[in-house]
Order: structure tokens, then C-alpha cells, then sequence
């Protein structure tokens, strides 16, 4: 929605801190500002003002800087301002609920972001890389968030679009000046075009997945018998830095996560609790819930007791394992004790020999993790898209081999043209050029208060 | 004197324009007059000799179901008739015809003579008069008053009309015609926004001095097919065009003597059309082409004059001479007219609506090149749409207005009222989002049923699209409940119109939606299939064939709709919506578009403030909802 309301919000977030901010932003922010500063100013854009927010009394709420933006030239591209105050949920809540008073409201999820898109500050792209940022997990994903923010990705399009509106160009001449001597390009020259466009658009689609893998974190599963070591690797992983304990509430029962970061990469390990409690001898872990774990992950890191020969439950979890196209890392654990395994049973490309007692292995393990998530793809070309964006990539990608089987047949370029405007529209709906209300609600929903 | 009959409709001007609005404005039983400079050249053919073309042809057809004459005047004069793109995809087929351009103006004259409720009087009009923003009649140069209750001005390019032969330059409204020299003032003493455009016109030339038999024949169609979908009998001649080219020589003589060019001396300024360059525009920005094709065709069936088509210059007349004897064929070539290039006063249109009435002055309509338009076949379109409009403002019917969905000329209204133009603008099938369901063969199918309800068309004529329709569906039926089983017998038949074997029971509709099937070689399988015309047998192969693509475009037009079904009031305030840009602002309330899709085409207007137009009318829609319960 959009109106003439000035917003305001607490920008850092609800936690205890030296600092927090509040930023206001609506037409009425600088007349709003008047009524709550302890000075009586002309205020200008891009200038700091030290002073008080009072209360209706005229009483200290808290001593403040405050920060003055004018349109067009603010995060919005309407006036706004930021309130430093003190940090503290108490002080934070008192300069907005006074700020309420005098005729601001509560902003909206993503009210912000979505002034400055419609304001044109910014586009979808670079609003998706706005809510990535926000909710970037490593400082690698941050950046890359930040590149996208600059445009670099919504250019990249454009220029893939301008050689798509060539085609489309020549197509409609050929139509329309049928007695004209044209020098056509030849039907291979086309392929040639629509292939090294189809190439663009994949490679977007791989960096994207890259994408997912550097926001939305990569989930692995650790499979094998019981008393392998998977709960010794599990505590080794999450505790090389602070692991981060999640309650996401599950429907019959709670399942728990953990998170870390390999080289800036989160990763993600479901059900750990299930992992530490069947560990326990006593009470074996199933075939079907190892199943399971296997399907939601990314990577399945297999682990095997090195100082033992196969058993015959290692022997139903290697033939499991090969059943599936999944990125599979086997690990031969307590290699500080006498090696039994024969590695060459494993029949796995990865493997990684450890020891979670001596910690050896442990940083060959890390650099198997993080080739196999990111391989040695360029920080420059990853992207991040929503799943609706991703979705018009990959139409976008089938569209183009449609118009290739066109220009092989010698389809009617009347046809031809509706096909290649199928295209444009596809790629139109990633940056957002065409206005779709359904895209634009469920992109802005997804932001947090306060951006 | 203030003539003391009172008139419905008075059409400013007799050209393809004002003869479409004069006649179907007096069909529709409103008591119509035409002034016009010169009655001797109604409907004159100022530049090429020729009906149709590219997407022009669609627009000729258009014109006809709505009632209006230019079809069937070509079919009774023309001198060849072809389909051009035959070689692709019917979408794009298009009709062009040669006309005996005497011929032609002739019929068109007797037909507006004869016509009941129309009144053709040779009077040049000087002044529109308004009262309280609402026409009450015009002012002629002979003193007399018309009172009236509407007025379609179709003034072509005589308003302030220059031409241009080289250096030199005279008033004309068209070749040797007088201009009209006044109204234009008129019209921006009313507020309107009036600017130049240019377009030219080629030399031509004396058929005893071209030697035709060393240049390429161009004939028509073997098996033409009319315009008009009322034309019975149809059986004109078959007279060929020819093809002669420019060469190096051409060139040079062109590019030495461009400072006798009025375009390239900075003479005339204004913008002329893209699409259809001089000779020495073509030569100077295509440099690298080492010929340029030049179309040569008859202007009457009597006559010698040849019209020298893609030869349009405003070089001077020993200019034209030379380049034109430095070409094959031509080296003794006499010129009978030279060619020439024009200047003249144009109404920006988008101070039109979608009528075609302007905003400001109630009654008064604006149709042809005064719209910034170029073509006989655009000047005849909108010709009938204001001639309709002007009739229904005076018996205050509901407006007509075709939908970018519904019509090329609805695609070309739309277009000059919500983008304007700065050159003349001309049609193309590409303007046309849905072309593959805007086609030039289903012209009468689409708009029989709302051309007949807005009662343009005659009962009679209804009667017989309504007849095609229903021979078309009945044949549709029977192919797609008509099977084969695929015993060895049926295929060895289907081999033999060499398409594959069947292997399930197949409905005959599938197997004519193959590429190498038609309805005729399937009845050679089929024995007991009736036999049926050509164009039901053509619609029904173009309906099955492209099913899957109409099925696409009828799936856009359904998601367009969603957008033009969304309206804006017509006192709707932008000053209220915040977050538009002034820019945005200043464009949407100069255009006032009457909904959110037309809103959306304006240029310069985003979609983010789109979304925040949506936004605001969907609130405030919502209010009113909320009120009215």
C-alpha cells in the first residue's frame, strides 16, 4: 500500500545495544520532526543535529543525533530522518511511541524498501538484495548482497535483454518490409545468437543456485551407525565458531538446528538432537529416518569407523547413498587409532580421513565442505534471486530452446515473434519492468520492519 | 450569410479521411456536409497509386465492415491486386492493390453525390466557431456561416501547406492546389497545440520514355482476392508494375548536389517518416548499398504517367532529371510532375480521445494526417471512426471505441491519443500486440457482430458473415468428430498425401493441424468431407493449425483486459496520489487516460508509479464499496 502517511520504525532491531535507530520517512517526517526536537531549526539535507527528543511536556525523552534526508535524495525518495538514541528496547519504544503522538505511524513489513521501489530509487533485484543483506548470515554474503544493491546484476540483464530486442528487431522488419531487399542473417547466425543468450541466462541460474547456497545456508546431513563419531563431528563443526541454536517449531515435535560457517558459508544440520540422542547404542537410528535427513539435504556427509571393517548396517548406508544424486562427502573417522576399513569398499569420490579425538582431517574436511558447496565460483558473479525470479529464469532458459527449434523449422516469424516476447516479458518480471501486484505483495511482505 | 439549413455533421475537407466521415456519417442518417477546397479532387490519391500494404490492407478492410467505401472503391477501380507475405504466416498476409487513381477519385466523387443526407459544396473553411467549449458551426473563405452540431476536420496537409522543389519553395496544399491558410490559426487561437511535419512525394514520369523491356515485371496476383467481403463478381485486369534500381551513379549524383536539398540545407526542419525515406536520405544513412529498388507503377489504365515509388526527393528538378537518366531503363526518361517535399500544420493527437473528439471543444473531431498520421488507409480509418463519433455525439449514442484487442484501428487510435507522434505515423503489423487474432483474413468475423450492433452495418451484410461463421463452425464440428482407425488400409492412404501413419484412433481436426495436411488433400483420403469454398476451407486450416498460438494471444488479450477494465474517472485528481514523480504527474493529467492500461503505455510513465496508481484507485474503489454497503 502506499499513502501519504509518514512511517517510522526502529531500524536495529529489538536487542540491547550502545546505539539504536529510528528512521522516519512520509511527507510530513520534517513537520513531524519540529514537533518532537528540542531545537528550533530549519532543518537541511544531509546534516546532523545534536539535541533532545522531548516529550508533550517539554521532559528529556533521551539526547539524540539525528540525521536529515531530503527527497528525492533519501533511502526512500521522500524527506525522512534517523533518530541515534541510546540503545535499550525502554528508549527506543519512548521516542517512537512520541513520535506516534505527533502524526507518524507504524511502519509496515518492508513499508521502507517499498517506497524506494516505487519511488524508483531502486528495483526488484536490488530490493531483493536489500532483504538479503538485512538477513545476511556471513560477512562473504553480505558483500555479494551488496554488489547486487548496486545494480551490477539488473545491468548484466539489460544488456541480455538489449540482444534479445535485436532479434526481435530484425523479426519484425522481415515482416513488415516484405518487398524491401534486406540482408538477412542466416538461420545459423540466429541459432548462434539465441544459444549464446540461452548460455547468459544458464550461468545467472548456476550463480543464483550459488546464491541460495551463500544466503539460505547449506544443509547436511550426517549419516552412519551408531558410534561412528557423528555426534563427536557434530560438536567439532558447530563449535568452531559459535553455533547458533534455532527452535523451529516442527508439527508433531520440536526439531532442532544448528548453524555455522566454513569459509563464510553457512551451514545448516537438521534434527541435531536426533543425531546426539541415537548415537546412544541403545536406541539405533532407523534406515527410514536417515532416508529422510538424506532428501532435505544439500550434502550428505557419511561417516564410517575406520578402526572397524564394514558392518553390515555401513554396507546398506553405502548402497542407499549411491541410489541418490546427492553431493556425498564419506569421512573415515578415528584414524589416531589402527586403521582396519578398506578405503576402496567405500566406492565414494569424496573421502576425508579424521580424527574428532586428535582434530586431524578436520581442515581437509572444511575445504571438501566448502569446494563442494561453492566450487570455485567468482564472489562477483553469484546473485541472490527469490523463487519467483528463479522461476522466470528458468522459463526463461526453455523459452529460448523453443525459439532455437523455431528458427530451425523456419516457423512463421509471426509465431516467432510471439515466442521471443514470451522471453522478454520473463526476464521483464525479474527486474520487475512489468508491474505485477501479486509479485510486488509477496516480495515486500518478506522484509522485516525497519528497512 | 448564416446558411439557413442547420447540418448534424460538417467534414472539413474531401480526401480518404473526410470521404469515409461524410459518408458514414450520412448513412447513419445524420444530415452531413462536405466542404472541401477543390471538388474535382475528392478523393485524390496525393502520393503513391495504391490501396493496402503491410497492415494497411487490415485497416482497408476494417474500414469496410464498418461501413465505409475505400474497399469497395478499390475493388471496383484497381489495376492489380496481390497478397504481399503470402510466403509467411497468415497473420501478416496483407492486401495491396494498384488503383486507377483517376478511376478511383471518380467512383468516390458519384458515390458521395448519391449519397442520401450528404451535401458536397467547394468552400475553403477559415474559422471553427465554438461557444462554451462546444462547436456551434464553421466560417468559410465566401463568407458564409454553417451553423452545425459537430465537425470532423480532415484537412490532410493543406493547413499552411509549403512545398519544397530544391531551393525553391511555394504555398500549396498538395502539388499545384491551393492551401488553406487560415484555420490552423483558428485552431490555435482555441487552445490547440499545432506543429509541423513534412512528407514527400516522387516524380512522375512519361511511360513512352522508360524502356520497360530492359526492367523486371511485377505482375499481381493470378487469383486476386477483393477487399470488401460484399464484393461479388469480382474481375478486375492484371497490369504489371516494374522494378528498376538505382546504381553508384545514382548515388553520386545525389550526394554532390545535396546542398540543393531543402532537407540537407536546413530549409525545412521538421521530421518526416522514418519508414519512407527520400532518395536522398536513403543514399546518405544506407551508404554502404550499392542499389536502392525502385517500384514503377501505372497511375491509371489511359494515361503515361508512371509514379517512380521509392523515389520521394526535394532535390531540384535538373537534379532529379539526372539522377533519374543515370538509371537502367530511364535514360531517356522525360518527367511529366517532379517530385517534392511538404511541410504542413499538424494538431498534436494526444488532445484527442479515444473518439477521436477533442478534449477541449465538445462536437469537434480531428481524423487523417491533421493527426500527425501518413497513408490513405490510416487517414480512412480514422476517417470512419470520428464520422461514426460524430454522428453518435448528435443522436447521443454510446461512443464507439475499438479496443487495441479488436482492431488495427484500435491499435492506431490508441497509439496517436496516448503516445502522440513526432513523425508521421504510420501502421505496421508490429504496432499490433495481438496480430495473430487481428488478422487480415478474419477482418468481417471479428467486428461484424459489434459493427452491426453499433448499427453500421447493414442487416443484410450481417447476414452474410453470420452465414460464413456458421459454415465454419459446422466443418470445425465435423473434423473434430470424424475419426480414423489406424488399419493398414488408412495408412497407406495417409502415405500416400505423404503424412505419417496413425497409430491410435485419431479425430480428423489433429491430422489437418499437421504442417503438410490441408483440408483438400485429407477429402482425397476422406471422400465423403463436403467439398467447401476457399475461405472457409482457410479459416478453419488457420483456426486448427495455430490453435495452440490463438489459445496464447487469447490468454494475453484476457490479462490486458484486466488492466484497460481497470478505469480511471475523468476527474480524477493526481495531486492527490503521493509518490508520483511531477514528471510522471504532469503526464497523466496531460493525457487524462481513461484506464490504468492506457495509463501504462503513456511513455515516461513506470511501472513503479503504475503500482502506486493501482494501489490509490484499488483503496479508494474500496471506500466507496465500503460507503455504498
Amino acid at each position: 500500500m502506499y499513502d501519504n502517511d509518514t512511517i517510522a520504525a526502529i531500524a536495529t532491531g529489538y536487542t540491547s545495544s550502545a546505539i539504536g535507530i529510528i528512521r522516519v520517512s512520509g511527507k510530513n517526517s520534517i513537520a513531524i520532526l519540529k514537533k518532537v526536537f528540542s531545537k528550533d531549526i530549519d532543518f537541511e539535507a544531509n546534516r546532523v543535529y545534536y539535541g533532545h527528543i522531548l516529550d508533550k511536556n517539554g521532559t528529556i525523552i533521551d539526547e539524540v543525533l539525528v540525521s536529515v534526508f531530503m527527497a528525492p535524495r533519501s533511502y526512500t525518495g521522500e524527506n525522512s530522518f534517523e533518530v541515534n538514541c541510546h540503545g535499550g528496547y525502554v528508549v527506543l519504544n519512548a521516542v517512537l511511541e512520541r513520535l506516534f503522538e505527533v502524526g507518524a505511524r507504524m511502519a509496515l513489513p518492508g513499508e521502507f524498501t517499498k517506497r524506494a521501489y516505487l519511488n524508483g530509487k531502486i528495483d526488484l533485484s536490488q530490493a531483493e538484495a536489500i532483504s538479503k543483506i538485512i538477513s545476511s548470515k556471513s560477512k562473504r554474503a553480505l558483500s555479494v548482497a551488496q554488489r547486487q544493491l548496486s545494480g551490477k546484476f539488473s545491468n548484466k540483464l539489460d544488456k541480455i535483454r538489449e540482444s534479445i530486442i535485436f532479434i526481435m528487431a530484425e523479426n519484425e522488419v522481415v515482416i513488415d518490409h516484405p518487398e524491401e531487399e534486406l540482408s538477412n542473417t542466416t538461420k545459423q547466425e540466429k541459432v548462434n545468437k539465441l544459444l549464446s543468450i540461452k548460455e547468459k541466462l544458464q550461468s545467472i541460474l548456476k550463480s543464483s543456485e550459488f546464491g541460495n547456497y551463500l544466503f539460505e545456508g547449506i544443509v547436511l546431513s550426517l549419516v552412519g551407525r551408531p558410534n561412528v563419531g557423528k555426534s563427536s563431528l557434530l560438536n567439532i563443526l558447530t563449535g568452531l565458531e559459535r553455533a547458533i541454536v534455532t527452535d523451529i517449531p516442527g508439527t508433531t515435535r520440536d526439531v532442532i538446528s544448528e548453524q555455522f560457517t566454513i569459509r563464510g558459508i553457512p551451514f545448516t544440520i537438521l534434527d541435531t538432537a536426533g543425531i546426539r540422542k541415537t548415537d546412544d547404542p541403545i536406541e539405533s537410528i532407523g534406515v527410514s529416518k536417515s532416508k529422510e535427513a538424506i532428501k532435505n539435504s544439500d550434502i550428505v556427509v557419511a561417516i564410517f569407523d575406520g578402526s572397524k571393517d564394514l558392518q553390515e548396517e555401513d554396507i546398506r548406508i553405502i548402497e542407499d547413498l549411491q541410489k541418490i544424486d546427492k553431493k556425498i562427502v564419506a569421512v573415515v573417522n578415528k584414524i589416531d587409532k589402527k586403521i582396519i576399513l578398506d578405503k576402496n569398499r567405500l566406492n565414494f569420490k569424496n573421502i576425508v580421513e579424521v580424527s574428532c579425538t586428535t582434530k586431524k582431517g578436520i581442515i581437509e574436511l572444511e575445504d571438501m565442505l566448502s569446494k563442494l558447496s561453492l566450487g570455485d565460483i567468482n564472489d562477483a558473479d553469484i546473485v541472490s534471486l527469490n523463487a519467483k525470479q528463479k522461476n522466470s529464469l528458468k522459463n526463461s532458459i526453455e523459452i529460448c530452446d523453443l525459439l532455437i527449434h523455431d528458427v530451425k523449422k523456419d516457423i512463421d516469424p509471426a509465431l516467432f515473434a510471439v515466442d521471443i516476447a514470451n522471453l522478454v516479458d520473463e526476464l521483464d518480471e525479474i527486474v520487475g519492468r512489468i508491474t505485477n501486484e501479486d509479485m510486488l505483495d509477496s516480495m515486500f511482505k518478506n522484509f522485516c520492519i525497519g528497512k | 450569410m448564416i446558411y439557413p439549413k442547420k447540418y448534424d455533421v460538417i467534414v472539413v475537407g474531401g480526401g480518404h479521411a473526410g470521404c469515409e466521415a461524410a459518408l458514414i456519417s450520412a448513412r447513419l442518417g445524420c444530415d452531413t456536409l462536405m466542404l472541401t477546397i477543390a471538388i474535382d479532387s475528392i478523393g485524390a490519391m496525393s502520393c503513391n497509386p495504391a490501396i493496402g500494404g503491410l497492415a494497411k490492407g487490415h485497416l482497408v478492410k476494417e474500414v469496410d465492415v464498418f461501413g465505409g467505401e475505400m474497399a469497395r472503391n478499390i475493388d471496383e477501380t484497381g489495376l492489380q491486386f496481390k497478397i504481399l507475405n503470402k510466403s509467411k504466416g497468415p497473420a501478416v498476409w496483407s492486401s495491396r492493390a494498384q488503383a486507377d487513381m483517376v478511376a478511383y477519385k471518380y467512383r468516390m466523387k458519384t458515390v458521395l453525390e448519391h449519397q442520401e443526407h450528404l451535401d458536397t459544396k467547394q468552400e475553403m473553411v477559415d474559422e471553427i466557431l465554438v461557444e462554451d467549449n462546444k462547436i456551434v458551426g464553421i466560417k468559410t473563405n465566401v463568407g458564409n456561416e454553417y451553423l452545425c452540431r459537430s465537425v470532423v476536420i480532415t484537412t490532410g496537409t493543406f493547413m499552411k501547406g509549403k512545398i519544397f522543389i530544391g531551393l525553391n519553395e511555394y504555398e500549396a496544399g498538395r502539388a499545384w492546389e491551393p492551401p488553406s491558410l487560415k484555420l490552423s490559426d483558428s485552431l490555435r487561437n482555441l487552445g490547440f497545440r499545432v506543429s509541423r511535419l513534412k512528407t514527400g512525394t516522387t516524380p512522375r514520369l512519361d511511360a513512352r520514355t522508360i524502356n520497360f523491356d530492359v526492367l523486371t515485371t511485377q505482375p499481381g496476383d493470378d487469383d486476386p482476392i477483393p477487399f470488401s467481403f460484399r464484393t461479388e463478381n469480382f474481375n478486375r485486369p492484371n497490369i504489371p508494375c516494374y522494378l528498376a534500381y538505382t546504381n553508384e551513379k545514382t548515388h553520386d549524383i545525389i550526394l554532390s548536389n545535396l546542398d540543393q536539398s531543402p532537407l540537407y540545407s536546413g530549409m525545412v526542419s521538421s521530421l518526416g517518416p522514418r519508414y519512407c525515406p527520400s532518395i536522398e536520405d536513403k543514399v546518405v544513412k544506407f551508404f554502404e548499398k550499392k542499389k536502392h529498388q525502385i517500384f514503377l507503377e501505372p497511375q491509371d489504365a489511359n494515361s503515361t504517367e508512371i509514379y517512380a515509388d521509392g523515389l520521394h526527393t526535394s532535390l531540384g528538378y535538373e537534379v532529379q532529371l539526372n539522377f533519374l537518366r543515370s538509371m537502367k531503363g530511364l535514360e531517356e526518361v522525360e518527367i511529366m510532375r517532379p517530385g517534392y517535399a511538404i511541410e504542413y500544420d499538424f494538431v498534436d493527437p494526444t488532445q484527442l480521445k479515444h473518439t477521436l473528439e477533442t478534449k477541449k471543444i465538445k462536437g469537434l473531431f480531428m481524423a487523417g494526417q491533421i493527426n500527425g498520421t501518413s497513408g490513405y488507409e490510416e487517414a480512412a480509418a480514422q476517417g470512419a471512426v470520428a464520422g461514426i463519433n460524430a454522428s453518435f455525439f448528435v443522436q447521443k449514442k454510446e461512443p464507439f471505441i475499438l479496443g487495441r484487442d479488436e482492431a488495427y484501428t484500435g491499435v492506431l487510435i490508441d497509439d496517436l491519443v496516448t503516445k502522440g507522434t513526432k513523425e508521421p505515423y504510420r501502421m505496421f503489423t508490429s504496432r499490433a500486440e495481438y496480430r495473430l487474432i487481428l488478422r487480415e483474413d478474419n477482418t468481417q468475423l471479428r467486428l461484424a457482430e459489434k459493427s452491426f450492433n453499433a448499427g453500421l452495418m447493414r442487416k443484410e451484410d450481417y447476414a452474410i458473415v453470420k452465414e460464413q461463421i456458421r459454415k465454419i463452425d459446422e466443418i470445425k464440428k465435423t473434423l473434430k468428430n470424424r475419426f480414423l482407425v489406424p488399419t493398414p488400409e488408412t495408412n497407406n492412404k495417409l502415405l500416400s498425401i505423404n503424412t505419417d501413419i496413425i497409430k491410435t484412433k485419431t479425430d480428423l481436426a489433429k491430422l489437418i493441424r499437421r504442417v503438410e495436411v490441408s483440408y483438400d488433400t485429407l477429402r482425397t483420403i476422406v471422400t465423403d468431407l463436403p467439398p467447401i469454398d476457399k475461405f472457409t476451407k482457410q479459416e478453419i486450416e488457420i483456426d486448427f493449425k495455430y490453435e495452440g498460438y490463438l489459445s496464447l494471444q487469447r490468454q494475453q488479450i484476457e490479462k490486458f483486459k484486466k488492466y484497460e477494465t481497470l478505469k480511471i474517472p475523468d476527474d480524477f485528481d493526481y495531486n492527490n496520489v503521493n509518490g508520483l514523480s511531477n514528471e510522471v504527474k504532469g503526464k497523466l493529467m496531460d493525457i487524462r487516460p481513461v484506464s490504468v492500461g492506457q495509463a501504462l503505455r503513456i511513455q515516461g510513465v513506470t511501472p513503479a508509479a503504475i503500482s502506486i496508481l493501482i494501489i490509490y484507485l484499488r483503496k479508494h474503489s474500496d471506500k466507496r464499496f465500503k460507503i455504498a454497503n
